[in-house]
């Protein structure tokens, strides 16, 4: 069978790049919060280091110059590329419907680009999350420098966006992970996001739009 | 808690101004010290309550926790912290009691310690709360927000001292889940933070200073001058000097006829609940903060790289496509 690519090189160590940078970031940023001792998750065998919160935060920094790292990449990259296709056009949101009812067997999916309109609503979703931790987490970086001086009621308010952000990354990810998984008509998705080619019918099939432009 | 529109306002401009004019937006350390000269502290001797520790707990009264009863227990665990049928308790910190006077012996000679927060410099409590509950303030002082203290305890676990203590039953867990998180409100000193707004010496400095017939151990004031004052004692007086240097630089510097070395071994000698370790680190200062350095470099480095790699690979595919046209 023929196969296209979908996902460079570069697009793909950028997600799996933040997807486990991510993670560590959300078990060490959660392991910030004082939980963990009093949950016992300080005694399970090999997590012993999570009881000390200077520990805790100091992996939570060195996963964030990944996560920061490839962020800033993927913005000034595509940016500058003008690759907007991520970014959702007008109707995404009815179309979202449809794709998802579809997903589930009921009716047919609306002809797609690319990117599949729920996808690109996704991405703002996700995208302003990610955003939203990056700032205020490199914000955090510069206050314990002391390379700024925020006024109290301005770093109290950095470190609240922070954490409850840390919470809205929690259901991001689930959703994200959950809708790849749960739904069999994105599996092919998630192969190539390690090999980088779809399938040539899949792509007909689910992405005309884009299979016309490619093979034009 | 609310977050408006001027807050949002106040952000937005504090970042952007901290930006622009860099570590010039307030002073790093503080406007006022405090120094504690141990030498002159005889614990109150003929008093029932130390006259410092009597007016912490007269001015900042209305301030302490009333727990509402049953406490629940931190599930899973079955325990809880509660300090509300101990009000009176004056020999230790506690919710109801911010400051205290520790006694030690060494060579046959007692040495009497009033004990509260340091107000540290780069205080890793104000740094380190994850609800943004702790603020640094322009005077120097690191003071709790009652209102939005979730009481994990995590200040008292990151502070080198552990000062800030527990009392369960009170604050804004019990709104949220109060069985699954948070475990009351933090309470310490905190300066006297009205006071000293408003330019009067904290309560417990001028209690001290109204003892008959004795000089103040304590000198509040500007903190240039302190300093000044306190290394001028060292030098003249021969004292030691204790809380310039640990964790980073505080304000409050205690002075001291025998070394601190003696005095932190004592305290542990005798198990206190607070000692006086004479080396401390301050670790947002020399673990978080190199990584933090690496952290802005790799993101700029990402930044150039970025936008080296996108004009290389445009230029690439101008050419393949004027190729195609050939
Ligand atoms: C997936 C992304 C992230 C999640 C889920 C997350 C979550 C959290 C949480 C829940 C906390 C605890 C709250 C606190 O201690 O203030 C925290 C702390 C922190 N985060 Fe993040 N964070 C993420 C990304 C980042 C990034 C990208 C940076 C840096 C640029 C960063 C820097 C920090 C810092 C400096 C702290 C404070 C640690 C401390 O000093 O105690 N975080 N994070
Ligand atoms: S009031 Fe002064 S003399 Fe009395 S215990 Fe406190 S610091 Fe010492
Ligand atoms: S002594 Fe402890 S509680 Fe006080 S400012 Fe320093 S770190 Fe915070
Ligand atoms: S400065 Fe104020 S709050 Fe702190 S110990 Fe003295 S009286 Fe108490």
């Amino acid at each position: 069978m023929k196969k296209i690519k979908r996902h460079s090189l570069i697009e793909r160590i950028e997600h799996w790049s933040i997807a486990v940078s991510g993670i560590i970031l959300l078990f060490t940023g959660l392991g910030c919060l004082p939980l963990y001792k009093r949950y016992y998750i300080t005694e399970i065998p090999g997590f012993g280091w999570t009881a000390d919160f200077y520990t805790v935060t100091l992996v939570h920094y060195v996963a964030s110059i990944i996560f920061v790292s490839a962020v800033i990449f993927h913005i000034f990259y595509h940016g500058l590329r003008k690759e907007f296709g991520l970014l959702p056009r007008r109707g995404d949101i009815k179309n979202s419907f449809k794709v998802i009812l579809a997903m589930i067997g009921i009716g047919k999916e609306p002809p797609s680009d690319k990117y599949l309109p729920e996808q690109r609503i996704a991405y703002v979703g996700i995208g302003l999350v990610v955003l939203t931790l990056t700032v205020t987490g490199i914000i955090k970086v510069l206050k314990n420098l002391e390379w700024i001086i925020l006024s109290p009621q301005a770093e109290s308010i950095n470190t609240i966006i922070h954490t409850l952000t840390g919470f809205l990354f929690i259901f991001v990810l689930i959703f994200h992970v959950g809708v790849v998984l749960l739904f069999k008509s994105n599996w092919p998705l998630l192969k190539s996001m390690f090999t980088g080619y779809v399938d040539e019918e899949y792509a007909k099939h689910r992405h005309s739009l884009w299979y016309r432009k490619y093979k034009n | 808690m609310k977050i408006s529109r001027r807050n949002f306002f106040i952000l937005a401009s504090t970042i952007s101004a901290s930006f622009l004019f860099g570590n010039k937006v307030e002073a790093v350390e503080g406007k006022y010290a405090t120094l504690v000269d141990l030498t002159k502290c005889d614990g109150c001797k003929g008093e029932s309550v130390p006259l410092c520790v009597k007016a912490c707990r007269d001015y900042n009264a209305n301030r302490f926790p009333n727990p509402e009863k049953p406490i629940l227990p931190y599930w899973p665990r079955k325990t809880y912290e509660d300090w509300s049928d101990k009000r009176d308790k004056i020999d230790t910190l506690t919710p109801y009691n911010w400051i205290f006077v520790q006694k030690v012996n060494i060579q046959g000679k007692e040495i009497f310690i009033p004990r509260r927060c340091m107000h540290c410099d780069n205080p890793p409590c104000v740094r380190e709360c994850p609800f943004g509950a702790l603020t640094k303030q322009p005077e120097g002082n690191s003071v709790i927000n009652d209102k939005i203290c979730f009481g994990g305890a995590k200040c008292r676990d990151v502070c080198p001292w552990h000062i800030p203590q527990r009392q369960a039953g009170v604050g804004i867990y019990l709104q949220i889940l109060p069985k699954y998180a948070g475990g009351g409100v933090m309470y310490k000193c905190d300066l006297c933070k009205d006071k000293i707004r408003k330019g009067e010496e904290p309560a417990c400095v001028t209690a001290c200073r109204s003892r008959s017939g004795k000089e103040g151990v304590f000198t509040f004031g500007i903190r240039d001058e302190i300093y000044a004052l306190a290394y001028k004692k060292v030098r003249e007086e021969g004292l030691f000097i204790y809380g310039d240097k640990q964790n980073g630089g505080t304000s409050t510097l205690y002075l001291s006829a025998v070394s601190f070395e003696l005095i932190s071994k004592a305290l542990q000698d005798k198990k206190e609940r607070f000692l006086m370790p004479v080396h401390v680190e301050n670790k947002i200062i020399s673990k978080f903060n190199p990584i933090g350095k690496i952290v802005l470099a790799s993101g700029a480095i990402s930044m150039i790289g970025a936008t080296l790699a996108a004009f290389l690979s445009k230029k690439e595919k101008k050419e393949a496509c004027e190729d195609e046209k050939d």
